[in-house]
């Protein structure tokens, strides 16, 4: 390669280039060409390289259009060939390659540019090929001028606007650059258009700024209303950004410019909402970035950037936006202290520091002495309202020839605004200012104006120059004391000044109840004008003599005012001598000292403080005073910009800059009057003593706890909204080792009532809770957070164990609190459920309890974002082991929470499943217990609750799963009462609520403990009534539940009168399904008569003890109807009921009989008599029936006459035809003798004998009654006969007459005997079988 | 992968790290960048930040944190994010001094204070090469959660702009186009090197 003619190597790597197939593989031989091309001087290889411009891929046509114009960069003599080129370039399809043409254009445009203006400087012809480079780049200028101003290009256009950016700054003086060219060939930084200073052969500046002034107005164009509307808006981010670079780096434009973007509205301008918001905040930067400009051009729309920054971010931006420039002032104030030594020879550092930097230019304006000619001129205009400054501005611009009407235009509305409060007085003022700017030459006039007006109009001039003052001065009383605080601070040492220096600080501070920092910036200006005197003695003494003058004047009056400020103003001076003290020596200085003055580093300390200071009064007074605070403000900013242009030396761009210069300098002074010397305090230094971290850490804290402790006086100076705010944010402000929160959480719970302990805690907490919420990082969130917890945590603690149960204040707390972290949700978990936490002495105290509870329920309602962690609380309470606790809080939960239609569900849910917990361990244990018998119906039920449960614990996980979980494992262990009690008073506190849960308790009944749930019962019965939902229960009731369902059903019907949907719904339930006579127990007193006889056998067919309940209840009935059954009624109905007939075992109906027999009181023998009355008139006679008969004379014995009666009706009913009941007559008989005796000598002979021969008991004696005369002589003869007391033969008829006296007499003997034949039955008995176990069984069911 | 990319927020740490990590693994030719004047991680408390200068390398961090306290760092995510900002590259680079690093195509903000600081330090360097570069603002909390979401939603945006034959003639649809479908606010702006 290195052999090869390097031609041909070039030669061939074009070639490659194009015959290459890819991508990569030609840019590789074309990066090496461009190497070489650059090194090689070869019109030839460059144009045949051209030819690469038509290949297929963009990305090769872009690398070449770059190369050749880097080769046109380096050998401008190709331009000729090279320009045209990238011209048909321009319109590429590719963008890219496009964009690249730009480019290029930029860079040789500048570079031709250079070189032309720097050849032009230093000779009067130039190279022919320089020109015709120069003429083709021209052209190539107008057609990416073209590019830009056409519409629709796209990408292109924002470079091609790029360019014209370029193009204007070129074509335009740099005002922060060197004005002085560089030396001929020399190295420049960079290039300024500004070294031509005309003769130059090509370039006319003049022309060149017209052209500028042109492409700038078509680019404003742009902005403007409509073609705005056309734009892309990334095309007006472009311009934008493109404008606001012009803007800030030529502040001569300031005036175009700035209307044009403050009339930008973006809203407007696009149509689509989403795209507003890029333009509004490139918008928002460039009103930024002109802001910041110190340039002078710029100062006049400071106030209306504000205005609309302020209304583009609602005001917040701006605020920090002023101190922001500030912040950068002073920045470069700082940067000045640095090099004082330079500044003093190179003035270019842009500053603020007005009067000491106008020194620096006026020095190197000295030969311009026509300028201070100029000043003389300047008063007579002053006294006119036009602001003068704007009118210089405007001349300035006219000459510049750049401006265009734009300028005045726009200065126009600021000055305009002015021009509308012209009293004499403000005339006077501003005359005043006027005469004092011009300094000694005026002293003169100025006696004479005083001296010529009343004493009232002075007057009035004094005070409306008052309103310049600084608010704060006006403030007596403070002031005051902040003087006696310096005192502290004060010193031994005393004044190493000049007596007239102390004397003027002296009544100067009497002018001003001074206040430290603003001394700091009196003293720094002071100390300019105090060194003006060696720099410049003429002019400036006299004129600084004079605005001391005028100070007198204006203190004067001022004494008048406040008169109490001149002792203590010598206070404030000793206290000043201090802070200066370090450098007191220095200062002494003053007088003669050179440009090395010490002074001056602490007067840069102090500059941006005074900085700050003008520019809010500056702000105060531009919004609201009138026409001549406007002058003032205007000078005074000119005053403060002007040096960064008076230090340019633009003698060249505006030749009357030194004019401006010095007239904004007289303005100054006329300021200082209107702002009342508050430039002209004498110069002190600042007492700012430097402490070391430790010291400051306590003074933050000693200040700190000062304002916690000063909280009586703050509340009685209605202060405490400021003092808490104030805590609140120096906490979050202060290093965390201070523990700020300690310090106020110490004073807060010292006595929270009398310390607004409440609302100062809240500050703090909102305060915190922001800090977490602005989320400006990660971390510091996290310790807000943190600390937000700690500190709503301890108060709330200490809340808790301080104040009665009954105090609000915690609740109050928790109500208000921005947020509540977990952990005092688990502060009150423990309130709601003590013993959960192991302090045992909290369990006595349910007053904490009730707290707890309500504060969880204000919670529930206040905050629905926690309402579920809170009601989890409240839940849990509900399931405590203490019964006190838990009906607590079940009272809370089922009254307050559980009507409130969001959460009820939740706690359903949860109520549901720790009901299920109860049996789910409880069944397997039953079933075990109770063993098969109940296990078939078990299975088929189990699995509703089982395949129940999973849904329910999935509804509810989130609440119940800790509690769900606990009880468990305890539900595994066996069950206890008050355990399974536990677990469901809250469910059946719900069932009051809504019956229809009731259902579910009948369901799990028969797997759950009994007793558990009929303790509840009544109660919740007696609560519900017999409702619909409960009714439609009862209707259908789950099997297993008939105990329950009985218990309902007695309750129900318990004291009370059952309604009739009850009694049909049981009718109902007991014809349709639960054929169990049981159920209707607790309705039959209310059932009609004939109803309960229909179904009185199957009550009989009960379990004696039940049958013995429903008797009761039939023969209590109900209390306003009375019995449903009479005694009399029962028994017969018993005696109805036929065994086979109605399927009852004669067993039941005896024990039916047997527990009537029972109850004395009630079956009286009055109520057996009138029975058997009527039973013995039933055909047939009832079963039973004999042997009723024999437990009622058993019963009752006195009954025996009666019995008799009944016995011979049954004789005459022949009762022998009935053999079970002729052997209960014969029973009856032989129980009743001798009563019966007469009844069985009724009986016909045969039934008789049958009767005596079953009975042989009864034989001996009935014959011995029978035997007695007067008896046997009425008996028949056959009677006799079967007695034997007559013979057989005369048994057909003489018997009943022969027999009887017989019988008669025998009877005595029978009687004797008789009393033993019964004493002998029971021996006896035996022969008849029948009888005797009879008897036995009687006995023993009575007994 | 036409464009270079850079990824900026204010400590080179999560956020754009974040972003880095991801785009860097999908092949694109991507750097990050800070711009506060320190790097500053989460201290003990919020008045303690662990400052460090930009330069410093993560591995270093990393070392310095586990030291102090391993379990305070471990547990708010602080020693996971340096071990794996150390797989990306060596140390956090501040964006205000990147000019030795080239020009980007494409640069991405995630906080707009960072986004300002971005177009103003670009506003303020000198306009030679004539490039331009967008610069786009994506609001991203500063957490590792949110700077996921964010890496991720970046991925898309740069996949969209890769796209695009020329992103100087279609920004306004892609971003729009995002807003729509993300319900996010970009800003964007346009800037030159």
């Amino acid at each position: 390669m290195m052999t090869m003619n390097p031609r041909e190597n070039l030669a061939s790597l074009i070639n490659s280039a194009k015959s290459a197939s890819d991508i990569p593989s030609k840019l590789e031989p074309l990066r090496q060409l461009k190497r070489g091309l650059i090194q090689q001087h070869d019109l030839a290889l460059v144009s045949e390289s051209l030819s690469l411009l038509s290949d297929r891929f963009g990305p090769v046509r872009k690398f070449v259009t770059e190369m050749i114009g880097e080769i046109g960069l380096k050998h401008f003599e190709f331009l000729p060939e090279i320009v045209p080129v990238l011209i048909t370039v321009l319109s590429d399809a590719t963008p890219a390659v496009a964009r690249q043409a730009i480019t290029c254009g930029i860079e040789l445009f500048r570079s031709i540019l250079e070189k032309v203006a720097i050849q032009g400087l230093y000779s009067s012809e130039l190279d022919s090929s320089l020109k015709s480079s120069w003429s083709w780049v021209l052209t190539l200028k107008e057609k990416i001028y073209s590019v830009a101003f056409q519409t629709g290009s796209g990408g292109t256009r924002l470079l091609a606007l790029k360019f014209v950016e370029a193009v204007i700054l070129l074509y335009t003086p740099d005002p922060n650059g060197s004005s002085e060219p560089p030396p001929h060939d020399g190295k420049f930084a960079k290039f300024n258009i500004s070294w031509l200073r005309g003769g130059h052969p090509i370039l006319n500046v003049g022309d060149l700024s017209i052209e500028a002034s042109q492409r700038l107005g078509l680019l404003l164009d742009q902005l403007r209303f409509p073609t705005v509307k056309s734009l892309s808006n990334s095309m007006i981010v472009v311009l934008i950004n493109s404008l606001s670079t012009i803007a800030k780096q030529r502040p001569a434009f300031y005036g175009r410019i700035l209307p044009v973007l403050l009339g930008l509205d973006p809203s407007s301008s696009v149509v689509n909402g989403m795209r507003v918001s890029a333009a509004k905040h490139a918008l928002k930067n460039a009103f930024l970035t002109c802001l910041k400009c110190t340039h002078s051009g710029a100062a006049p729309w400071r106030d209306r950037l504000i205005g609309a920054l302020r209304d583009m971010e609602g005001g917040g931006l701006t605020n920090q936006a002023i101190p922001e420039v500030c912040k950068i002032n002073g920045s470069l104030g700082e940067g000045k202290e640095d090099s004082p030594v330079i500044k003093e020879e190179k003035p270019t550092i842009k500053s603020c520091d007005v009067l000491d930097v106008n020194l620096g230019s006026k020095r190197a304006g000295v030969p311009d002495s026509s300028d201070l000619a100029e000043d003389e001129n300047v008063p007579g205009k002053r006294v006119r309202p036009t602001p003068i400054a704007s009118e210089e501005l405007t001349r300035e611009s006219e000459k510049n020839n750049t401006m265009s009407q734009d300028d005045v235009s726009s200065i126009g509305p600021t000055t305009s605004r002015g021009d509308g409060d012209n009293g004499p007085v403000q005339q006077l003022v501003a005359m005043f200012g006027a005469l004092v700017a011009q300094g000694e030459k005026a002293v003169g006039s100025l006696e004479i104006l005083i001296s010529s007006i009343s004493a009232d109009l002075l007057a009035e001039v004094v005070m409306a120059n008052m309103r310049h003052l600084p608010p704060n001065h006006l403030k007596g009383e403070g002031g005051e004391e902040s003087l006696l605080n310096m005192t502290i601070v004060g010193s031994d040492s005393k004044a190493k000044y000049p007596p007239s220096f102390v004397a003027d600080v002296l009544s100067l501070s009497s002018t001003f109840p001074p206040i430290a920092s603003l001394l700091n910036a009196h003293w720094s200006e002071s100390n300019d004008i105090v060194q003006k005197p060696c720099d410049e003695k003429e002019d400036v003494v006299a004129e600084a003599d004079s605005v001391l003058a005028c100070d007198g004047l204006d203190h004067g009056s001022e004494n008048a005012l406040l008169p109490t400020d001149l002792p203590a103003s010598s206070v404030v001076s000793s206290g000043m001598e201090k802070g200066c003290f370090p450098i007191s020596s220095d200062i002494h200085d003053v007088g003669d000292l050179e440009s090395e003055i010490p002074g001056l580093d602490s007067s840069a300390h102090t500059d941006g403080l005074s900085e700050t200071l003008v520019t809010s009064s500056m702000a105060s007074t531009d919004l609201e005073e009138a026409s001549q605070e406007q002058v003032t403000s205007l000078g005074q900013s000119t005053l403060k910009l002007l040096p960064s242009m008076s230090t340019d030396k633009s003698e060249e761009l505006s030749p009357k800059a030194a004019v401006t210069d010095v007239s904004s300098l007289v303005s100054s002074t006329a300021t200082s009057v209107g702002l009342s010397s508050n430039f002209v305090l004498p110069k002190m230094s600042a007492p700012v003593v430097y402490l070391d971290d430790e010291q400051k850490d306590y003074l933050q804290k000693m200040a700190f706890i000062r304002i916690v402790e000063a909280y009586r006086q703050v509340a009685v100076a209605g202060g405490s909204q400021v003092r808490f705010s104030l805590l609140a944010y120096l906490g979050v402000e202060f290093p965390s080792e201070l523990d700020p929160w300690k310090l106020l959480q110490k004073h807060i719970l010292e006595d929270y009532m009398g310390h607004e302990g409440h609302e100062l805690t809240l500050h703090v907490l909102y305060r915190l809770y922001g800090e977490q919420a602005e989320d400006r990082d990660f971390f510091s969130s996290t310790t807000a957070a943190s600390e937000y917890e700690n500190f709503l945590l301890t108060v709330a603690e200490t809340l808790r164990d301080s104040f009665p149960p009954s105090d609000k204040s915690l609740s109050r707390l928790l109500d208000e609190a921005p947020d509540l972290p977990k952990s005092v949700l688990k502060l009150l978990e423990d309130m709601c459920s003590p013993g959960n936490c192991d302090k045992a002495e909290e369990l006595q105290s349910g007053d904490r309890v009730t707290q707890g509870l309500s504060a969880v329920w204000r919670l529930i309602m206040l905050r629905p974002s926690i309402r579920d962690a809170c009601l989890k609380v409240a839940l849990q309470s509900a399931v405590h082991h203490l019964e006190e606790v838990r009906m607590k809080a079940i009272r809370l939960v089922a009254n307050k929470l559980y009507p409130i239609s969001s959460i009820a569900k939740q706690i359903e849910d949860f109520a549901k499943e720790t009901l299920l917990s109860v049996i789910s361990g409880d069944a397997t244990e039953r079933t075990d217990a109770e063993g098969s018998v109940t296990e078939m119906q078990k299975d088929s039920y189990l699995e509703k609750p089982v395949d129940e449960h999973p849904s329910v614990s999935v509804n509810s996980k989130d609440i119940s799963s800790d509690t769900h979980q606990s009880s468990t494992c305890q539900s595994v262990s066996s069950l206890s009462v008050s355990e399974v009690q536990r677990c469901m008073s809250l469910y059946f506190a719900l069932c009051t609520k809504k019956h229809s849960l009731f259902r579910q308790i009948f369901i799990i009944y028969k797997s759950t403990s009994k007793t558990a749930v009929h303790r509840q019962i009544p109660i919740l019965v007696r609560t519900m009534g017999s409702s619909s939902d409960l009714l439609e229960i009862i209707s259908d009731p789950p099997s297993g539940s008939k105990n329950l369902l009985m218990q309902v059903l007695h309750t129900l019907t318990d004291g009370t009168i059952p309604s009739s949907e009850l009694l049909f719904t049981i009718r109902k339930l007991y014809d349709s399904k639960l054929k169990d006579i049981e159920i209707l127990i607790p309705v039959l007193p209310f059932l009609p008569k004939d109803e309960v006889k229909l179904i009185f056998p199957n009550v009989v067919n009960l379990p004696l003890d039940k049958f013995q309940a429903a008797l009761a209840r039939l023969l209590q009935g109900s209390s306003h109807s009375g019995p449903v059954l009479t005694p009399a009624e029962v028994l017969i109905a018993i005696h109805g009921i036929d065994p086979d007939k109605d399927e009852i075992p004669l067993k039941k109906v005896t024990d039916a009989c047997n527990a009537c027999f029972e109850q004395r009181q009630i079956f009286t023998q009055q109520v057996l008599a009138k029975v058997l009355n009527q039973l013995v008139e039933q055909i047939p006679l009832p079963l039973l029936f004999m042997r009723t008969v024999l437990q009622a004379i058993g019963a009752f014995p006195a009954l025996v006459e009666f019995i008799m009666e009944i016995l011979s009706r049954l004789v005459s009913k022949e009762i022998w035809k009935y053999p079970k009941l002729w052997v209960g007559f014969l029973k009856c008989a032989l129980l009743t003798k001798p009563q019966s005796f007469g009844v069985l000598l009724k009986l016909p002979p045969a039934q008789l004998e049958s009767a005596l021969t079953r009975t042989a008991a009864l034989k001996a004696p009935l014959i011995a009654h029978a035997s007695q005369p007067n008896i046997r002589s009425s008996l028949p003869r056959s009677v006799l006969v079967v007695l034997g007391l007559a013979p057989e033969s005369q048994t057909s008829n003489p018997a009943q007459t022969g027999v009887a006296p017989d019988s008669q007499n025998s009877s005595q003997v029978q009687t004797s005997q008789a009393q033993t034949s019964q004493a002998q039955t029971g021996d006896t008995g035996n022969s008849d079988k029948e009888v005797v176990t009879e008897k036995s069984k009687e006995s023993s069911g009575a007994s | 992968m036409k464009f270079r990319y850079a990824m900026v927020c204010s400590s080179n740490q999560n956020r754009s790290m974040e972003a880095h990590s991801l785009l860097k693994k999908q092949g694109f030719d991507v750097s990050s960048y800070g711009t506060g004047a320190h790097v500053k991680l989460p201290g003990p408390s919020l008045r303690e930040p662990n400052v460090y200068d930009f330069g410093t390398p993560y591995k270093h961090m990393f070392e310095d944190l586990r030291r102090k306290d391993p379990e305070l760092y471990k547990r708010n995510g602080i020693l996971p994010m340096l071990k794996r900002n150390s797989s990306v590259k060596l140390a956090p680079q501040r964006w205000q001094e990147n000019a030795a690093d080239g020009s980007f195509d494409v640069v991405f903000a995630f906080e707009e204070k960072v986004f300002d600081m971005v177009v103003e330090d670009l506003h303020s360097r000198d306009h030679a090469l004539m490039k331009t570069v967008l610069v786009i603002n994506l609001e991203v909390k500063d957490n590792h959660e949110e700077a996921a979401i964010g890496a991720r939603l970046t991925l898309d945006l740069c996949q969209e702009i890769e796209a695009a034959e020329s992103w100087e003639d279609s920004i306004d649809d892609i971003i729009a186009t995002f807003e729509k479908q993300q319900r996010r606010k970009l800003l964007y702006s346009i800037s030159f090197y």
